[in-house]
């Protein structure tokens, strides 16, 4: 790449950018106005795309107030006569024997569940690779690095297997199979993302931090908890955002390993809702809107983590 | 994972001195993620690779059958089906998602006020679950009121049936894709613009370049590691679609036209029980991932550049 020569001071940079717009000759005024104009349609066309961005959105509360005839009979860009509040009702007691309450908790403490694991156990595995150094460290870090590359369809089907022949007699399966443990005891042995995320940010850490506790006499599980999880903290957030809302959006693993409507999730939930209530759509919409709440109010208040999180693996799920 | 001797135990003994012994500290900070590695991934990758070589149904011990699985599904018309669609799902969201998420970030790459109002519209859509907005697409798409159908209506244009229709189908699945993983690209790529030194434009601009020239001489070859890794991350996400399709064609279920690789996965292993079938579909689903992604690391030389 050739880039022209490089002009180091900063007095110097404008001054030569400075002579270098006088040089291409356009009046200031000009400039002013074009570059005025130029961002008009930049905010006109980045507004546009942006509603047009939110449209499922919008039309998803539209829908969820209005009533069946409304949806079917007056045009779709109409309002609601009213806000029918009474569909969210509908939706929340559709199914026999539960509430769409019960997917909402059993969503919540399956994430709860996998983040808090996560949590745990990749901070522990990125201070061993990060700070100790001991035999195979170079070979289990590879094997875990290259569990992150193959893609995770390839182990359904051993770890169905190993779920479903692990005896559980209290299950009715006789196995861990129609269980939720699958979905979460998982998330207590480790992972590559969270391992590879936490072990780059206890890296930043300075030795000299940890080699003073250990004069004082500090052991490795004193300095990993009272010095490397405080320092580590926006990369811990961004973990437990990730693990939180992957957990919260899955619908593959719940939809293999649930089989009774009280264990569901909100996921596999509105799936077998969408099944049985057909062109149900303001039901749908409203069911589908609380299933989604959780993740907008989280994305609001923490949308710096998930940005971070998503520019520095671009991984979403 | 059961180690005879504790890593690090040898040369602990050797290394006199404070850190003596962090070996089984080590083996401690590492026993759960060890277990996961036997267990869960490392182990199982290795244990899919030997039931794709077995016809087992769960119900009956699994019989060694060779490459059979392998064979079967070679003359599968709906694996071969699947297998089609996944490679058009790829072919037209990967690119399609990438020049969107470029001209965006391009756009949003500008200090104005009230930007950062203006990026949260666009980076929603990540963080919600396709099941959720799936059903919100599945509405706007339906042929009986849906909004699309409607909008298309008001410029004269004829219904379609969309999800059921075997052309638009796919462009339809690969339209809701797009919508929601644009974010993640244009985030890649803001921060692979925002890493542009400052330098590189001033020295442009003495040199008497505009708008265009700074783009295509500056931004765009400085951006190339990020395009390479969007790159990489939509064609190993586009491999293994599965929520959009299992929400969106459930009006018929997965058609010829609608069908994914890994929804054909998830048919034979766990509707059908079909283990050796699902390894061995899975297993090709790693094959083509794993060719894929070395052609396309070979190629970065010709044109990556890093800074």
């Amino acid at each position: 790449m050739t880039a022209g020569p490089v002009t180091s001071t900063p007095a110097a940079r404008s001054a030569a950018v400075a002579l270098a717009e006088r040089r291409s000759g356009r009046m200031p005024a000009r400039r002013t106005v074009m570059r005025r104009s130029r961002r008009l349609v930049l905010y006109g066309v980045l507004i546009a795309g942006g509603l047009v961005m939110m449209i499922p959105f919008f039309w998803m509360v539209i829908t969820s107030l209005k009533t069946r005839a409304e949806v079917f009979g007056a045009p779709p860009l109409s309002l609601p006569s009213g806000a029918h509040w009474e569909n969210y009702a509908t939706m929340w007691n559709a199914l026999p024997g539960v509430t769409f309450g019960d997917f909402f908790l059993n969503s919540l403490k399956l994430a709860l569940l996998n983040t808090g694991g996560q949590l745990v156990t990749c901070s522990m595995a990125a201070y061993a690779f990060a700070a100790i150094s001991f035999r195979f460290k170079g070979p289990i870090f590879g094997l875990l690095l290259a569990t992150l590359i193959i893609p995770f369809q390839v182990v359904l089907v051993p770890n169905f297997i190993l779920w479903k022949s692990l005896p559980w007699p209290p299950s009715p399966t006789g196995s861990f199979y129609g269980t939720q443990e699958p979905l979460w005891v998982g998330a207590w042995l480790g992972g590559a993302f969270g391992t590879f995320l936490l072990r780059q940010s206890f890296l930043g850490i300075p030795a000299e931090l940890a080699d003073a506790a250990r004069v004082d006499g500090a052991n490795p599980w004193q300095i990993f908890r009272r010095i490397y999880l405080p320092l580590a903290r926006p990369a811990l957030a961004t973990l437990a955002i990730f693990t939180f809302m992957w957990t919260w959006n899955d619908l593959l693993n719940p939809l293999i390993y649930l089989q009774h409507l009280d264990q569901y999730t909100t996921t596999v939930g509105l799936a077998f809702f969408q099944g049985q209530y057909v062109g149900k759509w303001p039901e749908m919409m409203a069911g589908a809107l609380v299933s989604l709440a959780p993740m907008i109010i989280l994305f609001v208040l923490a949308q710096q983590y998930f940005v971070r999180g998503i520019a520095l693996s671009g991984l979403k799920g | 994972m059961a180690l005879p001797i504790p890593f690090g135990a040898a040369r602990g003994r050797r290394r006199k001195g404070p850190r003596a012994g962090e070996g089984w500290w080590a083996l401690l900070f590492l026993a759960p993620t060890l277990v996961g590695l036997a267990l869960l991934s490392a182990g199982p990758i290795l244990a899919s690779f030997g039931i794709s070589l077995t016809s087992w149904d769960l119900l009956r011990p699994p019989q060694f059958v060779g490459i059979d699985n392998f064979v079967n599904l070679a003359n599968d018309p709906r694996f071969l089906v699947s297998l089609r669609n996944t490679a058009i799902y790829t072919l037209l969201s990967a690119p399609i998602g990438l020049v969107l998420a470029l001209a965006l970030a391009l756009a949003l790459n500008q200090p104005l006020r009230g930007i950062a109002l203006i990026r949260t519209a666009y980076f929603l859509p990540v963080v919600t679950s396709a099941t959720a907005v799936g059903l919100v697409w599945a509405w706007i798409y339906s042929p009986a009121s849906g909004l699309l159908n409607q909008a298309i209506g008001v410029v004269g244009l004829p219904p379609q049936k969309w999800i059921t229709d075997p052309f638009w189908a796919m462009p339809s699945i690969v339209a809701m894709s797009v919508w929601q993983g644009l974010g993640i690209n244009v985030i890649v790529f803001l921060a692979g613009l925002q890493a542009i030194p400052q330098e590189y434009y001033d020295a442009a601009s003495v040199d008497g370049a505009g708008r265009w020239p700074k783009l295509r001489n500056v931004t765009l070859p400085l951006l190339t590691p990020s395009i390479f890794f969007t790159g990489i991350l939509s064609l190993i996400g586009s491999f293994q679609v599965f929520d959009q399709v299992y929400i969106l064609a459930r009006p018929g279920k997965p058609t010829e036209a609608t069908i994914t690789l890994v929804y054909f996965i998830y048919e034979s292993g766990f509707k059908f029980f079909r283990m050796g079938e699902a390894a061995a579909a899975s297993w090709i689903l790693f094959l083509i991932v794993a060719v894929l992604t070395v052609v396309y690391f070979r190629s970065q030389n010709r044109w990556v550049h890093y800074q």
